[in-house]
């Protein structure tokens, strides 16, 4: 806090003030506008949401949110959605944690090569591998499998995890683990007691990135679970388009239902992700 | 105590909720340890109403005691690849609806049951010809003929009346009549026609006797870049004149029946039963009262209509299906005679189901008598395995349009939309 | 689907105290808390195999899920794998004909240069603007630093879908907002403007909505960055009398050069990966102008079903990918030697 304050200039000059918090409410308008249109178009009744000239002053209805949560088996692809994705943040970073430790703090042979293959892995095409993984998942009697989906979603996720970890592992000072040590800490003890406390932020800030990859992930699951009591919500944000008439309004309700938990999770995260996924990097 | 009570509620729950709903849970297989099975029918979302085949379900499995239907409802966005994969599976679902462009693609894949054998069983004699021919590759039988629609002029009675304009029998009627809508309200389109109305575009090219490809010595080409194609092109753009509808989309984007007509403006369009029924709805729910007129699009001569995309679905057997003969019974029900005419009627005739018999006699002025008349002249895309190809985004055939709608040599354009046609019909 | 955009958490908007890590780490705990143990004051290097048990699940798990799949991509790519195949289960080898009809095709080469030039401009700007927002956001007051991050937040966690279809409302030709605008601005020729008239301005439009929802991801990591700098050195640099520009590249650069490293490479892929916006918004249209070469894999592969074709480009998209970044491969282990 009190960094911050420092870092603010002596002597605000007035003129540069206004145009600095003109220019952040500009910008803070351009970034909400299409979160903005797309919850007021939820809340309009169905003929004001596509119009010539926009409609900004509306009596606003819940009705799309009842035909969005009306869906047949609303409540099923709720709950897949919420284990493949709780599933899959809590594997990554149990995974990420021991890898990344290892990473950052030991000398072991191959250390730099899995450095190396962790960075590649981040370019994975999975778009493409979708087919590949189903032949095989086909091949292995595991389709619609919410096991399965939890897994791969695990391993999408996972070399983000290990990275980023690794980095606020890194950032830890060693003297401290030494200091916890020389106290008569094992080792396993010096990590619980010193250095998890002091990643909570990097921990936060992965589970969010791999909660938002999770949340969203559509190719595997339309083509891995076609039995819909193992899809997900990505396959319900898509059923309101159909040949028939695009209900925009259900569309539109249903992205901003399907948008809350992420911001949920940032508010609940955002004390703790004090750091940002790059923190650790940044201290290199 | 507690917790066998809890646990005899549960399966009580369980029994009832099967029984109720005739939803057979994860019983992916065929049948399980009671020996009760299940029939998985796939059919597309907005194909089939609710009610109907619930009855179809309840007297199937009346008929077959110990087995149930469960129905599910497939969107459109990703079904080529939803299908195929489900195609290679041990288990796939049982009956499949196939648009019936797309049945032959599936058909060559060795993924549909042969049902030629069956053709008594399933009443196949009664089928509409017109239809059937989507439904056969080489003499083979793939899959039955469910239903089929086609397009026909959807216009605003009052405008019309304003304007002094009757439904027209011929182009230059239709084209006059246009000029006078204009005439009479500016503010207003005579018609909405949006630049990539593919279909309606391969209406026009069959009246000049042309086709969108033919086969030519064991290889499948394009046929845009012939003079046929480029007169039908010449007409659609003077329709497409009257329209300010976007050069550059379909009549799906937006939606024309439920994004474009119900604000208003709009005298005419061209468009299917179930949109002039969405049309409507979304009229009475903004509040206004729409008032339709419906006529087949108008042939080059009075003697008859413009031909039209016949478009519709079929319904296959997969050829992994572990019941294959249940849904061999399934089809034969579904798609016989006694359900057909129920089904024309529960659609008011916005489908035409697969034979004569079953049509649903459609009243003086609705839809489905205009629509009955036009499918006289129905005709469908080249029967040909590669078609499936050509009609995926980005269609060439849309392309083709955009480039001479905004001023391109048919010719030209009709040459760039062959050989792409070509690369992918034959693959 | 590694969604673009959606990148990794970001920092706090409030005020808050700076990183555990740094120079400022906090004091250790107190060491009576922690129960000696038999072995205590044993602080040497852990036995040999620690290290490869604690990264054995990592490893066992990236190869079982994503280098089997990988290699089997791989493989695909020199078979002819279409839609009979993949039903009837056959994967006949067909050599390297993926590849030789790829290379020889002059469509896959405009798509190859368009990606990489569109991925180019994407994250400068990105870069750029996402740093001068950091910046922004590091100067704003408390209150202002707030709606202007909790705006970054909203942006960024939009589902992608509902921002592609937002954007076509925003820019369509009969009902869109962007038309409304130039219209009331006063603008003539909006009545009924096509934004997506060409390749390029369909291009243009994708990557406003590309750098709408990724400069949240760099700004508020930058920001983050910014506050771990240490107030001293802005004292210092200002004793020295150098101006707010001179104090970025002397102070603050050097200062976030791994923050730039990191970020800039994750931007890479993620732009030169992202699909869904791309393809959602015109299918590569108008005329497959605007096609990238995931979309070209999608439309060339996936959608023809020609699941080998599709293999094969995405084989070809991570050997360029691989070379244009090797730079970057090598700057990011020569950090890891330094540590």
């Amino acid at each position: 806090m009190s960094q911050q304050q420092t870092l603010r200039p002596r002597k605000p000059l007035r003129p540069l003030a206004v145009v600095k918090n003109l220019g952040a409410l500009l910008l803070a308008a351009v970034f909400v506008f299409p979160v903005y249109w797309m919850f007021s178009s939820a809340l309009k009744p169905s003929g004001e949401i596509l119009t010539k000239d926009p409609v900004f002053l509306f009596t606003p209805t819940l009705d799309n949110f009842g035909t969005a949560t009306g869906v047949e088996m609303f409540w099923t692809y709720v709950q897949n959605s919420l284990v493949v994705t709780v599933g899959a943040v809590l594997l990554a970073l149990a995974v990420a944690l021991a890898a990344g430790f290892a990473l950052a703090r030991m000398t072991f042979k191959g250390r730099k090569g899995l450095v190396l293959a962790v960075m590649m892995a981040q370019m994975a095409p999975w778009e493409v591998m979708v087919i590949a993984m189903y032949m095989i998942a086909r091949d292995a009697e595991m389709l619609n499998s919410i096991a399965l989906l939890t897994v791969i979603y695990f391993v999408m996720v996972l070399p983000f995890t290990i990275w980023t970890l690794r980095g606020f592992i890194a950032a830890v000072p060693a003297t401290l683990e030494e200091a916890a040590q020389i106290d008569g800490c094992t080792r396993g003890q010096a990590f619980r007691k010193v250095i998890f406390p002091l990643l909570a932020p990097g921990l936060m800030s992965t589970s969010l990135f791999g909660f938002i990859t999770a949340w969203n992930e559509f190719a595997m699951v339309l083509i891995l679970n076609k039995d819909k009591a193992a899809q997900t919500l990505p396959l319900w944000l898509t059923q309101f388009q159909t040949a028939f008439g695009n209900d925009w309004g259900a569309t539109m309700a249903a992205s901003s239902l399907f948008a809350v938990p992420v911001l949920v999770v940032f508010v609940f995260l955002q004390r703790k992700a004090v750091g940002g996924m790059t923190a650790g990097a940044v201290k290199g | 105590m507690k917790r066998k009570l809890i646990a005899a509620v549960g399966v009580a729950g369980m029994m009832a909720g099967v029984a109720a709903c005739g939803n057979g849970g994860d019983d992916k297989g065929s049948s399980d340890a009671n020996g009760n099975k299940t029939v998985t029918v796939w059919v597309m979302d907005g194909s089939a109403p609710k009610a109907w085949l619930d009855e179809v379900n309840k007297e199937f499995e009346a008929k077959h005691p110990n087995t149930k239907v469960k129905v599910e409802i497939q969107q459109w966005k990703g079904i080529q690849e939803k299908v195929t994969t489900a195609l290679s599976e041990n288990t796939p679902p049982d009956v499949i609806e196939l648009g019936n462009t797309q049945t032959a693609g599936y058909a060559v894949t060795g993924g549909l049951a042969d049902l030629t054998g069956d053709k008594a069983k399933l009443g196949a004699d009664a089928w509409q010809k017109g239809m059937l021919a989507s439904a056969e590759v080489d003499g083979k039988l793939y899959s039955a003929p469910w239903y089929a629609a086609n397009r026909v002029v959807v216009y605003d009675k009052k405008a019309f009346e304003k304007a002094g304009v009757t439904p027209p029998k011929t182009r230059d009627e239709w084209l006059a009549g246009l000029d006078k809508l204009k005439a009479s309200d500016p503010a207003t389109q005579p018609i909405y026609l949006p630049g990539q109305s593919w279909y309606v575009l391969a209406g026009f090219i069959w009246d000049e006797g042309g086709d969108l490809a033919v086969k030519d010595g064991g290889k499948w080409k394009g046929q845009l870049a012939t003079p046929q194609a480029a007169s039908a092109m010449e007409f659609y753009k003077k329709l497409q004149a009257y329209s300010t509808a976007p050069k550059d989309k379909d009549e799906a984007t937006p939606q024309q029946s439920t994004d474009i007509v119900p604000k208003g403006g709009v005298a005419s369009w061209i468009g299917l039963g179930w949109e002039a029924q969405g049309a409507l709805k979304a009229l009475k729910e903004a509040g206004k009262e729409g008032d339709f007129g419906y006529f087949p699009i108008p042939g080059k001569t009075a003697d008859k209509p413009g031909s039209v995309f016949l478009g519709g679905s079929n319904l296959a057997v997969a050829e992994r299906s572990k019941n294959k003969d249940l849904a061999k019974e399934w089809l034969a029900l579904a798609a016989g005679k006694d359900q057909m005419t129920k089904y024309a009627a529960a659609t008011e005739g916005a489908l035409l189901p697969n034979q004569q018999a079953a049509n649903f006699s459609a009243a003086a002025g609705s839809f489905a008598e205009s629509m009955a008349k036009a499918a006289a002249n129905g005709r469908i895309t080249p029967v040909t395995a590669g078609w499936a190809n050509v009609e995926t985004e980005p269609n060439p055939i849309k392309e083709y349009m955009t480039k001479v709608l905004k001023g391109e040599d048919a010719a030209k354009a009709g040459e760039a939309a062959d050989k792409e046609i070509a690369s992918r019909i034959n693959k | 689907m590694t969604v673009h955009s959606q990148g990794a958490a970001t920092s706090a908007p409030q005020d808050a105290p700076p990183p555990s890590a740094g120079p400022g780490s906090p004091p250790p705990r107190p060491s009576g808390s922690a129960r000696p143990s038999p072995r205590g004051g044993r602080k040497s290097l852990p036995s040999g195999w620690l290290p490869y048990a604690l990264v054995a699940p990592a490893v066992l798990s990236i190869a079982g899920l994503l280098l089997y799949p990988l290699g089997k991509n791989v493989l695909l790519s020199f078979q002819q794998v279409n839609k009979i195949e993949l039903i009837q289960r056959k994967a006949p080898f067909i050599g390297l004909d993926n590849y030789t009809g790829l290379l020889g095709d002059a469509k896959f080469w405009t798509v190859v240069v368009r990606s990489f030039a569109f991925t180019a401009v994407n994250v400068a700007l990105i870069m750029l603007l996402g740093s001068l927002i950091g910046i922004l956001l590091n100067r704003l007051g408390k209150k202002m630093r707030l709606v202007l991050s909790m705006a970054l937040v909203m942006a960024w966690a939009m589902p992608i879908v509902a921002s592609v279809t937002v954007f076509q409302w925003l820019f369509d030709e009969q009902f869109g907002v962007a038309n409304w605008v130039m219209r009331t601005l006063g603008f003539s020729g909006y009545d009924q403007h096509n934004w997506f008239e060409t390749g390029f301005s369909t291009m243009v439009i994708i990557m406003i909505l590309l750098v709408w929802g990724s400069v949240p991801f760099v700004a508020l990591n930058m920001y983050a960055g910014l506050t771990t700098v240490g107030a001293e050195l802005y004292e210092a640099a200002k004793m020295d009398g150098a101006n707010g520009w001179q104090t970025f590249w002397k102070i603050v650069f050097p200062n976030l050069r791994p923050f730039f490293l990191v970020t800039t490479f994750l931007e890479v892929i993620w732009i030169f990966k992202a699909f869904t916006q791309v393809y959602a918004m015109r299918a590569g249209g108008p005329d497959r102008a605007s096609e990238t070469l995931p979309v070209f894999a999608y439309i060339e592969g996936q959608s023809q079903q020609h699941y080998g074709l599709a293999a094969a480009i995405s084989v070809l998209t991570i050997l360029m990918l691989v070379v244009v970044m090797s730079f970057y491969f090598r700057l990011i282990l020569k950090q890891e030697d330094e540590q």
